[in-house]
């Protein structure tokens, strides 16, 4: 009797309502798309990529038990970014790195890690952009105070709007709009002297 | 406009994010100054080679078992 009232229990559990049944389609359909973008900003986030699964696995659970309160028709991805992001700052704070102190051994082991996946430069172009290396162009990236990587990492590699991004980083538009201009400006110093190391003489050198 | 004005117009130009107002500012400049058209040139480029050499990875399939699982039955 017991036992048979336990699995009619555990049947019944399996069953989810239409609305739960929705609910996970819209999910699926909306949030999970997103999952490589997600694992890509947790691993240039945490550089390792346990810490980047457990990230990311955090930000969908978390997502999905708030999905209700999903603003339907703004962008998903921008929403589990931040979700990430604050998932981030509360697990990793203490171990903040400090502004503009790039670690090369970590990057260096990072690319290894995931160095598999990359794929071969091939362009015929000699121009001093052309011939920065994946991993320069990275810790060009990594070197800037945190703020400013930030920006262009959600700009240019992710794609987002500036309205997008200040809401995620909780700025106005104008203070986003001014640490691109400013962040992009070392970032191209920066590159610029990867540049010359490597024997190119940048156009607009001194 | 001068050019140090224009320079901070390039950067939210080539995101496509200027006002029309600041667009037509920025055009013109760009038509008077060459020096500022090497520099927009070259800002596009900074912005094209962080996109392309930025490593991107697929999330490994395990974690997508585990999210499309995490979301399926549990609930």
């Amino acid at each position: 009797m017991l036992t048979a009232k336990k699995h009619h229990m555990k049947e019944k559990k399996q069953i989810l309502t239409a609305q739960e049944q929705l609910k996970q389609q819209e999910f699926q359909a909306e949030a999970v798309a997103h999952i490589n973008s997600l694992y890509n900003y947790a691993l240039h986030l945490t550089m390792n990529p346990d810490d980047a699964h457990d990230l990311v696995q955090e930000t969908y659970l978390k997502a999905y038990k708030f999905f209700n309160s999903f603003e339907r028709g703004t962008n998903c991805k921008a929403w589990l970014f931040k979700i990430l992001k604050n998932n981030y700052i509360n697990k990793f704070r203490k171990n903040a790195r400090e502004p503009g102190k790039v670690d090369y051994d970590l990057i260096k082991d990072f690319y290894h890690t995931i160095k598999d996946v990359q794929s071969d430069t091939t362009e015929a172009e000699s121009d001093f952009f052309h011939s920065l290396l994946h991993e320069e162009v990275y810790q060009a990236l990594q070197s800037l105070p945190e703020e400013f990587m930030e920006v262009i990492q959600l700009c240019d590699i992710e794609g987002f709007t500036y309205e997008e991004i200040a809401n995620m980083v909780e700025s106005p538009i104008g203070t986003v709009r001014s640490r691109l201009y400013r962040g992009r400006k070392l970032l191209r110093a920066k590159l610029e002297d990867y540049a010359k190391k490597r024997g190119y003489d940048t156009e607009s050198g001194e | 406009m001068n050019c140090n004005k224009a320079m901070v117009l390039m950067s939210a130009a080539i995101d496509g994010e200027l006002c029309p107002k600041e667009e037509e500012e920025l055009a013109q400049h760009l038509a008077e100054c060459p020096e500022c058209r090497a520099e927009f040139q070259d800002a596009k480029k900074t912005k094209i080679i962080i996109r392309e050499r930025i490593v991107r990875v697929k999330a490994p399939s395990a974690l997508v078992e585990s999210i499309t699982r995490l979301t399926s039955i549990t609930f």
